[in-house]
């Protein structure tokens, strides 16, 4: 018994930290996303999704009402490509919410977003390092 | 055709760059600077006037029209996207480059801008035919654009000119016309 639930706190232990990884895993470029996409799920795309075009959820849709025919590498990366460009998504988001204070603060009367980006930038030393990750993590830097 | 090399060629205020045949494979920061460079006293275009020329002039080209002629001291990128045959489907190759526009006009230095997506044939085929094909293939690049990669699509304009506006004027009816060019329109009202 005891040692059953030490392996459950082991299994919660890593469940926690592979959260925490992903919660700070790097978010990868929508070219970078989309190029997996094309790279594993190409010859699919072509095959069984012609005329589908990449807008509005549709080959993902497609993928998916073949997934009996389709690739077992491409139905696993359809789903990292899709949850990525979701996390670039959310980070970009993020990004103005998360720097608010750090923008009033050290660039104050800076005039423009690419200006105020490229202030956040020069000050990274000394701006809160979540406005830092949420540079990064929306693939500005 | 599957075709994965991405030839991009990037311009500045002329429509005809003598660098032309050094096409390249470009980057992030290329295609950031080559779309944000603003020139000063760049004119005010008004999309629904360059559709009324477009319509009016079918079959007998736009470069020389008012319009349209402003639209060469803006600046501009023009891509090869590939599209199924005779269809508005977007080949999986050419992905890369959308996500790279994608990636682009997201970027805070562009966040700002609006673009005019113009979609363009070869001379090979009927010019009606060529119009309304390369403007549901800049409506699909736009749809793309504005859904799986969420750029607002209130800046984004599509507008196909199928063989009216050459990229390669000297040989209109050469591949190289088949193309897409983003020009960017200016600050968001």
């Amino acid at each position: 018994m005891h040692k059953r639930l030490m392996s459950l706190a082991g299994l919660a232990a890593i469940a926690f930290i592979a959260h925490a990884v992903e919660g700070r895993a790097d978010t990868i470029s929508y070219a970078d996303a989309v190029t997996a996409l094309a790279k594993e799920c190409g010859a699919d795309i072509k095959k069984h999704c012609k005329g589908v075009n990449l807008s509005g959820g549709r080959i993902q849709s497609c993928l998916e009402q073949n997934a009996a025919k389709v690739a077992p590498t491409c139905t696993s990366t359809l789903a990292s490509v899709t949850t990525s460009i979701r996390q670039r998504q959310a980070a970009q988001l993020a990004y103005s919410q998360v720097c608010k204070h750090d923008m009033a603060q050290y660039c104050n009367g800076v005039v423009g977003d690419g200006n105020i980006l490229a202030c956040l930038i020069e000050t990274s030393r000394v701006d809160g390092r979540r406005c830092d990750q949420a540079i990064t993590d929306a693939g500005w830097r | 055709m599957f075709v994965t090399r991405i030839r991009t060629l990037a311009m500045v205020g002329l429509m005809i760059a003598p660098g032309y045949a050094s096409a390249q494979q470009i980057n992030h920061n290329q295609l950031m600077g080559t779309l944000g460079r603003l020139e000063q006293g760049a004119p005010a275009v008004d999309v629904a006037l360059l559709a009324e020329e477009l319509a009016a002039n079918a079959g007998k080209g736009v470069a020389n029209l008012p319009n349209w002629q402003n639209l060469s001291r803006l600046s501009q990128l023009v891509v090869e996207i590939d599209f199924e045959n005779d269809s508005v489907a977007i080949e999986p190759g050419p992905y890369r480059t959308i996500g790279m526009i994608a990636d682009a006009l997201h970027h805070p230095n562009l966040a700002r801008y609006k673009f005019l997506v113009v979609g363009h044939t070869s001379s090979t085929g009927d010019a009606m035919h060529n119009l309304k094909l390369s403007q549901q293939r800049a409506d699909a690049i736009t749809d793309a654009l504005s859904t799986t990669f969420a750029v607002a699509p209130d800046r984004l304009y599509p507008i196909g000119v199928g063989k009216e506006w050459p990229i390669d004027a000297g040989h209109p009816a050469a591949a190289d016309n088949r193309r897409v060019q983003l020009i960017n329109l200016g600050l968001l009202r």
